[in-house]
């Protein structure tokens, strides 16, 4: 099951790599480009077997931000979308404020990260999380505010009613929800650490598709985009199937009137 | 034991829809007590009202002998992170363990502790819902279509047990049944039509219990009351 949905998520990203390259391609031929501009399959191959043993461990380093500043962001987005549940002045303050704030091209204020905190890995590690909290505040935020009248009216009539309570019934209720946002951020994550990257970094693949930019090589930027793009299937992968597994795990029993 | 509304009047506030109009009655007693009428008269928003579910309505609403209302309805649902008898068992107060025991067997649920409540059929939630609220600490229960999706025969037994071990308890129910609600309940408030919306009438029930013959005759003329009254 996790290898079938690993080759489908793979096989779904070359597909659109392959369409994508062979587009370019086309157009190469068409309008008789040079490599300069577009480089050929051979040239690709051969700049991909040069720059592979780099590429690597660079993607593997935008990863591992990627997933440090996802989790901080889940963390930060449960624990604001908690405390903004509520229908008073507090829960309506944070609510307004996300819609407000999440309104804003927050990549936008990255370089005001990068003057405060210079190159790095932790203006990487805030950027990342920024441009993946806010998407996943406001998910969260409207599983928290939204009341399970039908579970939780019981707990309220008898006094029963805690806000852990609370917060678990909603969770529980919208798992699907939840775990389905919290693998789409991860394509967010991951956008937000390679334009850390692109601004300033000294680290990651984003960093390297910046240096082949400057050397205008197209030819190593197709082996960076080939190498997020499988790694962030692999990921994504990685977490529809976690979220799957804990749907599963919580209804495994046969319904007793069909046994 | 006595529920009074005195000219109670509730209009839902989104479109202005009068579903309560000067509504006054008085239900006295333990025993089963019912609100009958067709869907849409006001049947659940009385009971929310009574319950303290909904505010805004007008009129006056006394309780004698009554601290702790109760109000169970048939969509209600148990969280799935956990089985049934482990939902049960986490809000059945110390000292009801055995009451617990007893419900379960009484409203045939035995083999049905160790499956998620998503599992159920309609009927089997219902009577899983029911429970929760029987063991807990009340003076009037109002079941709104709590039985809904019970087989007929399995349904007489819940209720016949039901007024057996809980004499001292008022119980309000909400139902489309016309037989249950002539058989089992001793004063029926019947809300109007259309053209009398608002109203409503106090009818006579049998009151049927365990071990009395129930009087067919008798039966048929309230269901009779009960139909010409709506």
């Amino acid at each position: 099951m996790l290898v079938r949905r690993f080759v489908r998520r793979i096989a779904q990203f070359l597909i659109v790599y392959g369409v994508g390259l062979a587009s370019l391609l086309g157009l190469k031929y068409v309008l008789t480009l040079s490599n300069y501009v577009v480089p050929d399959i051979s040239l690709i191959l051969e700049t991909a077997k040069d720059v592979i043993a780099d590429y690597i461990p660079a993607v593997f380093s935008t990863l591992s931000v990627t997933i440090l500043g996802q989790v901080i962001s889940i963390i930060l987005a449960f624990s604001v979308g908690i405390a903004g549940r509520k229908s008073s002045w507090l829960g309506s303050f944070i609510r307004v404020t996300a819609y407000n704030i999440q309104a804003y091209p927050i990549v936008a204020l990255a370089p005001i990260i990068f003057i405060l905190l210079g190159d790095g890995f932790l203006s990487r590690l805030l950027i990342a999380s920024m441009i993946c909290y806010f998407p996943l505040l406001l998910s969260v935020l409207g599983v928290m505010a939204a009341p399970v009248r039908d579970i939780e009216h019981f707990y309220q009539a008898t006094g029963r009613m805690t806000w852990q309570l609370e917060v678990k019934i909603r969770a529980f209720e919208n798992l699907s929800k939840l775990t389905t946002v919290i693998s789409g951020s991860a394509t967010l994550a991951m956008a937000g650490t390679i334009v850390a990257e692109f601004i300033a970094a000294n680290a990651g693949i984003g960093y390297s598709i910046r240096t082949a930019l400057y050397q205008s090589d197209l030819a190593k930027i197709f082996v960076a985009l080939f190498l997020i793009g499988i790694i962030i299937s692999l990921y994504q992968g990685l977490l529809e199937s976690i979220g799957t597994w804990i749907i599963q795990k919580t209804s495994t029993e046969l319904p007793s009137h069909a046994q | 034991m006595q529920l009074v509304c005195e000219n109670l009047s509730f209009q839902y506030p989104d479109n202005g829809t009068i579903v309560l109009d000067r509504l006054s009655f008085t239900m006295q007693g333990p025993g089963f007590h019912a609100v009958f009428g067709p869907s849409g008269v006001g049947k659940s928003s009385l009971a929310r009202i009574i319950s303290a579910g909904i505010t805004g309505y007008t009129g006056q609403l006394h309780l004698k002998e009554i601290k702790t209302i109760l109000y169970s309805y048939n969509m209600e649902r148990l969280p799935g992170w956990s089985n049934i008898g482990n939902v049960l068992q986490q809000v059945t107060p110390s000292g009801r363990e055995s009451l617990l025991e007893e419900l379960i067997t009484v409203f045939v649920l035995d083999n049905l502790m160790e499956s998620r409540f998503s599992c159920l059929s309609l009927g089997q939630k219902n009577r899983v819902n029911l429970i929760r609220y029987l063991v807990q600490d009340f003076d009037l229960l109002i079941l709104d279509e709590s039985l809904a999706n019970v087989d007929e025969k399995l349904r007489q037994i819940i209720l016949l047990y039901i007024k057996d071990r809980f004499p001292d308890k008022m119980f309000l129910s909400i139902s489309h049944n016309l037989m249950e609600v002539a058989t089992f309940c001793k004063e029926i408030m019947v809300l109007g039509t259309q053209e009398e919306r608002g109203r409503g009438c106090i009818l006579q029930g049998l009151d049927f219990c365990r071990d009395v013959i129930l009087d067919r005759n008798r039966l048929d003329r309230c269901m009779l009351e009960i139909m010409n009254a709506c």
